[in-house]
C-alpha cells in the first residue's frame, strides 16, 4: 500500500517524459489530456492515500541513490502530517491549472514542450515536498528552478521573455548556493541528510553553527521564494504563460522556501537570531511587495508583487514560530492566488490581450463568472472577514503580536500596515479592471481574439478554486470557533510553538484587521471607483519600478561584474595571457630558427660537432681524474 | 714483452687522432671512410693491449666484433657512395646538403 | 727483443698512417693504410692475439681494403679535383679540436696507474678464444651475424641503382 506513494512521483514524471519524447507526434488533445490525466491521477492518489500520513507518517525508500563513505542518500519519501497536505494542495491545484492550460494553450503550436515542462515541474515540486532527505529535496529544488526557467521563457523567440527566464534562473541560483552550503554544513557536522534525523539531532549543534545554518537556509528560501533581497526575478517571471504564473510563481514553487523552513522548523527554531532574521525578511518583503503592487500597471505584475508580499507573510509566520500559521497561509494563498492568476488570464483574453489595467475597465458585464471568481480571490487576498485569507493572515499577525516584545510588535505593525496596503491595491485592481466603462479605445479594433469566447475549460476551473479559497478558513479556525484549529491539531508538534493569546486579544486583533480592510476598501473606492489617468510623480515611478531594485542591482553587481569581466578580458586575457603566450611562441620560434641554423646539412659540420663532443667528454674524464686524485 | 701499457695507448691515440683529422678535413667521401677505418683500428689496438694487460681474451673478442661491424659499415657505406656518385656525379661531402634545416 | 720490435712496428704503423692521411690520391692512401694494417697485425700478435692478427690481415687488409680499392678504381677519381684542400679557416678549428683530444687522451693514459704497469706476456690460445667467443659472447656473435646479413641485403638494395621498377628506390 505504502509503495503506491511512488506513483505520486512517477505519474507526473512519466507524463512529462512521454510528452517530452513523443509529445509532438501526439495530437494536441492527447498530449494535453495525458498531462492532465497524470497530474489528476496523482491528486486522486494523494487523496486516497492521505490516511498514510496519520500518526508518525509513512516512510518508504525506493533505492539507494548516492552512497559514499558516510553519505547514504536514497530515493526515500516521507509522507507525514506536514508533507501530506502540501502534496495534496500541489497536486489538486496543479490539476486545475493543467485543465485551465488546456484551454489557454489551445492556439499554441508547441504544446508538447509546455505540458512536458509543466508535468516535470509537478514531479520536481513533489520531490521537494515528499523527500525524506535534503539531497532529494535539493534535486527537486533545482528541478523546479529548471522548469521555471523553461516555462518563463516559453515564448523564447522574444528576447524579453528569454531574458526573464535567465534572470529568474540566475537570481534563484544565488539562493541555491546558500542552500547547498547549508546542506554541506549540516552533513559535515551531523553526518546525515535525513530530515527526521537532522531535526532530532539539531540540538547537538553549537549555537553559532545553528544560526549560521539557519541563515543559509533562509538564503536558499529567499532565492526560491522571491523575498528581499533576491526578489527581482518574480515580477519579470510574469513573461511566461499565465498558467505558469499561476502554478509556479504563485501557488507552489515560490512557497517552496516556506515549506523548506517549515520542514526544518525544529532545527531552525533553535536559533533565536535565525528566527528573527526570517521574521524581519518576511515583514520587510511583505511591506515592499505591497507598496510596489500599489502602482503597477500590468495586471500580472500586480499579482506578482502581491505574491511576494503574501509569501513574506508566510516567512513572518515562520519567524515568529508559527509554522502551522505559515502552512495555513500557504494553503489558502495557493488557492486564491492561483484563482486570481487564472482569472487574470481570462481577463487578459477578454480585454483582447491587453495587460495594462489602466486600459481595461467594464469587464464585469462582459463575463460575470470571471468577475465573481476574481472578486472571490480578491476578497481572500484583501483579507475580508470570514474568507480564507482573513483567517490565515490574522493567525500570523496574532502569533506575531502575542510574542509580546518590541521586535515582534514592530513586525506586527509592519504586517498590519501591509494588510491595509493589500486591501488598497486589491480593490484598486478590482475597480480598475471591472468597474466603469471599457477604456481600451486606442486598441486596434480588429485584433485577433478580441471577441473570441473564452474556452469553457478556462472558465469552469475558476469556481472550484473560488470555493476552496473562500472556505479555506475552515482548515484552521481560531480558538473559540466550531471545528477550531484543525490544521494546528493535525500538524501537532510539526506546527511549531502554540500561540498563547487570550480570546479578547484575538477578537481585538480581528477587529483591527477588519477595520484595516475597511479603510483600504474605502480609500480604493474613493480613488479608483471612477477612473482617472494614473499619476506620474516621482514616488509613483519609484514604486512602479519596484523601488528601483533592478537599477540598484545593476549598479551594485552587474556593472562591477561587467567591469571586472572587461578587465579580465582585455587586461588579463588579451594582454597578459595572450601576450605572454604569443611572446613565448615567438621566443620558441626564434630559438628554433637558431637551432635550425646549426643543421647546415653539411657532413663536415656534423662531424666537427661530433669531435667537439668527444673532446668535451675526454676533458671531463681528465678533470675527474685530477679532481678524484 | 715489457712495454708500458701507456705506450700502447699512445700509439692507439695517435692513430685515432690521425684518422679523426682525415675524417674532419677531407672532403672526399672515400677518404673520409678511410679515416674512419684508421680510427677503428686505433681503438682495436687499445682493446688488444688491454686484453693483454688484464690477461683476458674479452678485448680480443671485442676487436673481432669491431671487424664484423666495420665490414658491415663499409659494405653499406660504399654502396651508398656508389649510389650518391650516380645521383649527383660527385663524391664531395659538402655537395650533399639535403639535410639542411 | 720484442720490445724493440714493438716500437719499430709502432713507428712503422704511425708513419704509414700519417702518409695515408696526407696522400692526395686515394689509391696511394689505401696502399699506405694496408701497410699500416700489416704493422698493426704484427703488434696484435706481439700482444698475444694471434687470431685477431690473422683476421686483421685477412679481413681488413684482404677484404675491406680491396673493396675500397675496387670502388676507387671504378670511379677513376680525378686527382685534380681530389687536390682541393679545405680552406685554412676551416682547418684550424679542426686541428685545435684534434690536438685537444690527443692531449686529453695522452694525459689520461699517463695519469692512470694502469698505464705505468708493463703489459705482461700473454697468449690467448685459439681454443680459449673460441670458447669465450661462442660461450659468453654467443649472443653477440648472433647479433653480429644478423648485422652482416642486413648489411649484405642493404648494400645490395642501395647499390642496385635507380631502376624505375625497383622496389627500394622507387621514390624520386
Amino acid at each position: 500500500m505504502a509503495n503506491l506513494l511512488y506513483l505520486l512521483l512517477l505519474l507526473p514524471l512519466v507524463g512529462g517524459l512521454v510528452n517530452a519524447l513523443v509529445g509532438m507526434r501526439l495530437s494536441r488533445r492527447l498530449s494535453g489530456g495525458l498531462a492532465v490525466a497524470a497530474v489528476g491521477a496523482a491528486a486522486a492518489l494523494c487523496l486516497w492515500l492521505y490516511w498514510l500520513a496519520d500518526g508518525q507518517g509513512t516512510r518508504v525508500s525506493l533505492l539507494a541513490w548516492l552512497e559514499s563513505a558516510d553519505l547514504r542518500v536514497g530515493f526515500g519519501l516521507l509522507f507525514d502530517r506536514l508533507s501530506a497536505p502540501m502534496a495534496l494542495m500541489v497536486t489538486a491545484v496543479s490539476t486545475l491549472i493543467h485543465l485551465y492550460a488546456l484551454g489557454y494553450m489551445r492556439a499554441e503550436a508547441d504544446h508538447a514542450r509546455f505540458f512536458a515542462l509543466l508535468n516535470l515541474f509537478v514531479f520536481a515540486m513533489l520531490c521537494i515536498v515528499l523527500a525524506d532527505n535534503l539531497a532529494l529535496l535539493f534535486l527537486g529544488w533545482e528541478g523546479v528552478g529548471f522548469c521555471s526557467y523553461g516555462l518563463i521563457g516559453y515564448w523564447y523567440r522574444e528576447p524579453k521573455n528569454a531574458d526573464a527566464g535567465k534572470k529568474a534562473f540566475l537570481v534563484t541560483r544565488v539562493g541555491d548556493v546558500f542552500l547547498a552550503v547549508a546542506l554541506l554544513w549540516l552533513f559535515a557536522s551531523l553526518g546525515t541528510l535525513d530530515i527526521d534525523a537532522l531535526n532530532a539531532r539539531a540540538g547537538a549543534l553549537a549555537p553559532a553553527a545553528l544560526t549560521g545554518i539557519s541563515l543559509l537556509l533562509l538564503g536558499g528560501a529567499v532565492g526560491k521564494s522571491a523575498q528581499l533581497p533576491l526578489m527581482t526575478w518574480l515580477p519579470d517571471a510574469m513573461a511566461g504563460p499565465t498558467p505558469v504564473s499561476a502554478l509556479i510563481h504563485a501557488a507552489t514553487m515560490v512557497t517552496a522556501g516556506v515549506y523548506l523552513l517549515c520542514r526544518l522548523f525544529p532545527l531552525v527554531s533553535l536559533s533565536a537570531a535565525g528566527l528573527q532574521a526570517i521574521a524581519l525578511v518576511g515583514a520587510l518583503t511583505a511591506f515592499y511587495g505591497a507598496t510596489c503592487a500599489l502602482r503597477q500597471r500590468e495586471i500580472k505584475r500586480v499579482l506578482a508583487y502581491s505574491t511576494m508580499s503574501q509569501v513574506g507573510f508566510m516567512f513572518l509566520a515562520v519567524g515568529v514560530g508559527a509554522a502551522s500559521g505559515a502552512m495555513f497561509h500557504l494553503l489558502t494563498h495557493a488557492f486564491f492566488k492561483a484563482l486570481l492568476f487564472m482569472a487574470a488570464g481570462c481577463v487578459i483574453a477578454l480585454a483582447g490581450h491587453e495587460n495594462d489595467i489602466t486600459r481595461m475597465g467594464g469587464l464585469r458585464r462582459k463575463s460575470p463568472l470571471v468577475f465573481w471568481s476574481f472578486l472571490a480571490g480578491a476578497l481572500c487576498l484583501a483579507g475580508v472577514p470570514l474568507t480564507g485569507g482573513f483567517f490565515s493572515k490574522d493567525a500570523i499577525l496574532l502569533a506575531a503580536f502575542s510574542r509580546g516584545d518590541a521586535f515582534h510588535w514592530s513586525v506586527y505593525g509592519l504586517g498590519a500596515l501591509t494588510a491595509l496596503l493589500t486591501a488598497l491595491y486589491t480593490f484598486r485592481l478590482v475597480y480598475l479592471v471591472f468597474a466603469g466603462e471599457a477604456r481600451g479605445g486606442e486598441h486596434p479594433a480588429g485584433h485577433a481574439g478580441h471577441d473570441q469566447p473564452l474556452p469553457r475549460v478556462m472558465r469552469w476551473t475558476l469556481p472550484p478554486l473560488a470555493a476552496l479559497g473562500l472556505a479555506g478558513g475552515l482548515l484552521n479556525l481560531p480558538a473559540g470557533w466550531p471545528m477550531a484549529g484543525l490544521l494546528d491539531g493535525w500538524l501537532g508538534p510539526l506546527g511549531g510553538a502554540e500561540v498563547r493569546a487570550s480570546h479578547a486579544l484575538e477578537l481585538t486583533l480581528m477587529g483591527v484587521a477588519t477595520a484595516l480592510v475597511l479603510v483600504g476598501w474605502l480609500l480604493a473606492r474613493r480613488w479608483y471607483a471612477r477612473f482617472r489617468p494614473p499619476a506620474q510623480g516621482g514616488l509613483d515611478r519609484f514604486l512602479l519600478r519596484g523601488w528601483m531594485a533592478d537599477r540598484a542591482y545593476a549598479w551594485l553587481w552587474v556593472k562591477p561584474y561587467l567591469a571586472v569581466g572587461w578587465l579580465l578580458h582585455r587586461g588579463v586575457d588579451e594582454r597578459l595571457i595572450d601576450g605572454g603566450l604569443d611572446g613565448a611562441a615567438r621566443g620558441i620560434g626564434r630559438g628554433g630558427r637558431l637551432v635550425a641554423a646549426w643543421a647546415t646539412g653539411r657532413l663536415s659540420s656534423y662531424l666537427t660537432a661530433l669531435a667537439l663532443g668527444l673532446g668535451a667528454m675526454l676533458a671531463y674524464f681528465l678533470v675527474r681524474q685530477w679532481a678524484g686524485g | 714483452m715489457i712495454v708500458p701499457f701507456a705506450h700502447v695507448l699512445v700509439v692507439s691515440a695517435v692513430m685515432f687522432v690521425l684518422g679523426l683529422g682525415a675524417v674532419l678535413l677531407r672532403r672526399n667521401l672515400i677518404l673520409i671512410l678511410i679515416g674512419v677505418e684508421i680510427m677503428l683500428n686505433g681503438v682495436g689496438l687499445a682493446l688488444v693491449g688491454a686484453s693483454a694487460l688484464w690477461q683476458r681474451a674479452d678485448g680480443q673478442v671485442l676487436v673481432v666484433f669491431l671487424m664484423a661491424l666495420t665490414a658491415a659499415e663499409v659494405a653499406i657505406s660504399l654502396a651508398m657512395v656508389v649510389a650518391m656518385k650516380r645521383r649527383k656525379g660527385s663524391l664531395d661531402a659538402d655537395v650533399f646538403r639535403d639535410l639542411r634545416g | 727483443m720484442s720490445t724493440v720490435i714493438f716500437y719499430v712496428l709502432s713507428a712503422t704503423a704511425l708513419v704509414a698512417t700519417l702518409l695515408c692521411v696526407t696522400r692526395k690520391q686515394a689509391v696511394h692512401a689505401i696502399v699506405y693504410l694496408i701497410n699500416a694494417l700489416f704493422a698493426l697485425a704484427l703488434m696484435f700478435y706481439l700482444l698475444g692475439a694471434p687470431l685477431v692478427a690473422a683476421w686483421e690481415v685477412i679481413i681488413y687488409a684482404g677484404a675491406i681494403m680491396v673493396l675500397f680499392l675496387f670502388i676507387v678504381m671504378m670511379f677513376e677519381l680525378d686527382p685534380a679535383r681530389e687536390a682541393q684542400r679545405p680552406a685554412p679557416a676551416r682547418r684550424w678549428p679542426v686541428v685545435l679540436i684534434s690536438a685537444v683530444i690527443l692531449a686529453c687522451s695522452l694525459a689520461l693514459a699517463f695519469a692512470d696507474p694502469a698505464g705505468q704497469a708493463g703489459v705482461p706476456g700473454y697468449y690467448a690460445s685459439p681454443r680459449a678464444f673460441g670458447e669465450l667467443m661462442f660461450g659468453e659472447y654467443a649472443l653477440g656473435v648472433e647479433v653480429a651475424s644478423f648485422l652482416l646479413l642486413f648489411a649484405a641485403v642493404g648494400a645490395y638494395t642501395v647499390g642496385r641503382g635507380d631502376e624505375p621498377a625497383g622496389g627500394g628506390e622507387g621514390r624520386r
